[in-house]
């Protein structure tokens, strides 16, 4: 449905009730909606147009409009349309109805908005903590503009249970924070009968730094180096939806050789991610000759970022406006190299472990993720993909030179760990590919549009496709060039779930592999 | 099976020679440096340093940036007008007292090194670095990173850098280990977990705090769910800098706890 259309369907519809429509960026349509009828314009939305509850938010405008705002972002991923449903929260009245039980999606979102806001989904069939673990003190709100963002809270001991499963012979493991391997803290509550796992409650939010407060009046230029630090691995895809969000509201066209460098180091990032996660999906499966294959494989892709950028992780590659410096020049010939180097090793690795019998017998059918539950929860990148959910960002919202590119996104059905591998199999080739198509055709010019001043109180959204998925921040500028608002979503936020319900009727032992075939950010959840 | 062995013959051996044998560095963005003759003191570098880590002191009319704090970033070279602030290539950074961190490049001040070890705490260490010396256990903690130190130790165990040739290796508990790998800034909901891990390593046992967040906070400093890195919690015996510091610049800060660099 086009943009038009989609207005004058939702004006036919809910003609009284939306007070005011409003087009930004050429794709992003806020509208305005008083909060009794939020859930049934929702509810339209999610039903009647099938279009997925992508990100919500909300957001302290008392200094605006005198009141909260939340913020329901849907997608239409066939038009690359946002739609935004805005709803205002007065401070007298700090409740929003919650849309949990007809968009399991929106769970969390609501859980955390009631934790960083204190406006209190009513009806929420789980109001649990989400973001703060016991020692938080009740009543306190650190996204609320009032908050000190350096206070120190004391530490108290509130009371937080975790779901129960009863009946005979039914017990509880818990794991974590701390784990055995090198792996980011979180933990996990198995309930366990026998073999199988009946269910599994991940408590994370052990890395929280307050991320998006610390970003809150601080420069767009400050901001930016905090962005890239939002998760080690996706370096390059966070930077880059943070550059794309002040871009747009500085109204800058960013120079083609810049979009065509952006093109490489997205791919590169996301190459060397799917390479670490073969090898752990092989670690994890006990074949050692295989892991370490494709760890050879991607000491090689960081050895060519280092040739490139000097930057293992690419780090200060980027900038709002462009690139930091025409990284490219003279590097044709060492990129074709090591990818034509990579991609041999890699189709001779993948040959050799798809005639294992053994390891496919391993991974096939483990952890199955269903397709019904993965488009429920918006189950996004290769672990969406895996599970029938056919969605890519560079595919449905364009960015950099992607609509130039030719790519084909893969596509499987059965959602185990197997399909997950055969994904990012196929992605590793893809970038491949996308870089050496973006090499060939880089343009020589400007790589850099300087942003300088920035208005405040302007608004957009920056996405992009990192190597574990959608990633959809959203931006609004505050005076003399500061940050007002930044919300970030990461691929792993909507994945976690979506982990959770795949490890169901697997063995304890075979959740690491389910685990390693997600590889979800715990940094990029817990922000 | 022919396919494996064709493979193993192919690359009998990727692992590099660190710390034996020096690494070609010349393309890492290593520490940025200040050159006080170049430098006019305009204080711009010092305002737009995101992580803070650029001081002037007044009095003295000097310059220093703390590179316990420093997340190697490029943007003080880049809006340095006098072309005093330069990244170099250096990644060894390592070391076990945060003032000599914190004022380096230049103007440390004799009196204000805490001294690392009294005469009994040296006799222990001594023994610590005997004990440990040819074979270290080492637990890793995530205390609140953004996983990349936490990548970059990982980074550790691949083919090219194969920390068990030197005696060196990663256990899944620390009740087995002699040394914590700490990463991240010890956040609120991390501290009790780490103190907890502390406690559970049995004695002697090694700290090293590793990356920016784990030496100071780096880019997370002062949040309401954060501390200013590790050591406000648990004493720390090495401060590796970097954000994340290269696994060579790791292992330089691990050996570098046992005194065997
Ligand atoms: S490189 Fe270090 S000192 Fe220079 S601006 Fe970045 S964080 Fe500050
Ligand atoms: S020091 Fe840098 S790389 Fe390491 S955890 Fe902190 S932000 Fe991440």
């Amino acid at each position: 449905m086009s943009m038009l259309e989609l207005k004058s369907v939702l004006a036919k519809k809910f003609a009284e009730c939306i007070s005011n429509y409003t087009l930004k960026n050429s794709n992003e349509l806020y509208i305005e909606v008083d909060s009794p009828v939020t859930y049934n314009i929702c509810s339209y939305i999610y039903q009647e147009l099938g279009y997925p509850l992508i990100s919500m938010f909300a957001a302290d405008e008392k200094q605006l409009i005198n009141s909260y705002a939340v913020y329901y972002v849907f997608a239409d991923r066939q038009e690359g349309l946002l739609l935004i449903v805005k709803t205002m929260v007065k401070a007298n009245k700090m409740e929003i109805t919650s849309l949990s039980k007809i968009i399991p999606a929106a769970d969390l979102y609501e859980r955390e908005i009631k934790d960083l806001f204190g406006i209190n989904p009513l009806g929420h069939p789980n109001p649990k903590r989400l973001v703060f673990h016991s020692n938080w003190p009740d009543g306190k709100y650190p996204l609320r503009k009032e908050f000190n963002l350096k206070q120190k809270l004391d530490f108290v001991q509130e009371k937080i249970s975790f779901q129960k499963v009863e009946g005979k012979g039914v017990y509880e493991i818990p794991v974590g924070p701390v784990h055995a391997g090198i792996i980011e803290p979180g933990h996990f509550r198995f309930s366990v009968a026998g073999e199988p796992i009946i269910n599994l409650e991940a408590q994370l939010f052990y890395v929280n730094k307050g991320l998006e407060k610390l970003c809150e009046g601080q420069s767009i230029e400050k901001c930016f180096y905090i962005a890239e630090r939002i998760s080690g691995d996706e370096t390059f895809a966070n930077s880059l939806a943070y550059c794309q969000a002040i871009e747009k509201i500085a109204g800058i066209t960013v120079p083609q050789r810049a979009q065509y460098t952006r093109v490489i180091f997205t791919e590169l990032e996301r190459l060397t991610s799917h390479l670490g996660d073969l090898g752990g999906i092989c670690l994890d499966t006990g074949y050692g000759f295989a892991t370490f294959q494709f760890r050879m494989m991607r000491g090689w892709a960081y050895n060519l970022a280092d040739e490139l950028c000097g930057m293992r992780f690419l780090r200060s590659v980027n900038k709002p406006g462009g690139i930091r410096k025409d990284f490219m020049v003279g590097k044709k010939s060492i990129l074709l190299k090591y990818l034509q180097k990579i991609k041999k090793e890699l189709e001779d690795t993948v040959d050799i472990i798809k005639s294992h019998s053994m390891f496919i017998d391993r991974v096939e059918n483990t952890g199955i993720l269903k397709p019904k539950i993965a488009a429920d929860l918006n189950a996004v990148g290769p672990g969406g993909r895996a599970s029938g959910q056919c969605n890519d960002v560079r595919k449905s919202f364009p960015y950099a030179v992607y609509d130039k590119l030719e790519f084909e996104i893969p596509k499987h059905y059965n959602g185990d760990v197997n399909c997950r591998m055969n994904t990012k199999i196929e992605e590793c080739f893809t970038s491949i590919s996308l870089m050496i198509q973006a090499i060939e055709n880089m343009p020589e010019g400007k790589i850099l549009e300087p942003v300088t001043r920035v208005e405040p109180y302007r608004f957009a959204f920056g996405m992009t496709e990192a190597p574990r998925g959608e990633n959809i921040h959203w931006i609004m500028t505050g005076e003399h060039n500061s940050i007002y608002r930044y919300k970030i979503r990461t691929p792993s936020f909507c994945n976690w779930p979506a982990l959770c319900h795949a490890v169901k009727g697997n063995i304890v032992p075979d959740f690491p592999l389910i685990n390693k075939s997600f590889n979800l950010s715990y940094a990029g959840n817990d922000l | 099976m022919f396919d494996i062995i064709k493979k193993i013959v192919k690359y009998p051996r990727l692992t590099n020679n660190y710390p034996d044998k020096a690494l070609d560095s010349s393309l890492f963005i290593g520490s940025p440096e200040i050159d006080t003759d170049k430098c006019k003191l305009c204080g711009e570098c010092v305002r737009r340093c995101p992580s803070g880590a650029i001081k002037i002191n007044t009095v003295s009319n000097s310059i220093t940036i703390d590179y316990a704090q420093c997340v190697f970033c490029v943007l003080c070279e880049e809006v340095c007008r006098s072309g005093a602030a330069k990244m170099t290539n250096k990644f060894e950074l390592a070391t076990k007292n945060k003032v000599i961190l914190q004022k380096s490049p230049w103007v440390i001040d004799e009196n204000n090194i805490p001294y690392e070890s009294q005469a009994l705490d040296d006799l222990l260490q001594s023994k610590i670095k005997k004990t440990l010396g040819r074979s270290l256990h080492i637990r890793e903690v995530d205390a609140g990173s953004c996983n990349g130190c936490d990548y970059e130790i990982n980074g550790l165990n691949n083919p090219f850098n194969d920390l068990e040739r030197l005696g060196i290796s990663f256990v899944a508990s620390p009740r087995h280990a002699d040394m914590l790998l700490v990463t991240g800034t010890a956040t609120r909901n991390m501290q009790l977990a780490l103190l907890k891990t502390y406690a559970a390593t049995p004695d002697p046992k090694l700290v090293v705090a590793v990356g920016a967040c784990a030496c100071s906070g780096g880019i997370f400093r002062d949040s309401y769910a954060t501390n200013n890195g590790i050591d406000s919690l648990v004493p720390v015996d090495v401060y590796i800098p970097g954000c994340p510091p290269r696994p060579q610049a790791i292992l330089y800060g691990i050996l570098k706890a046992l005194d065997k660099v």
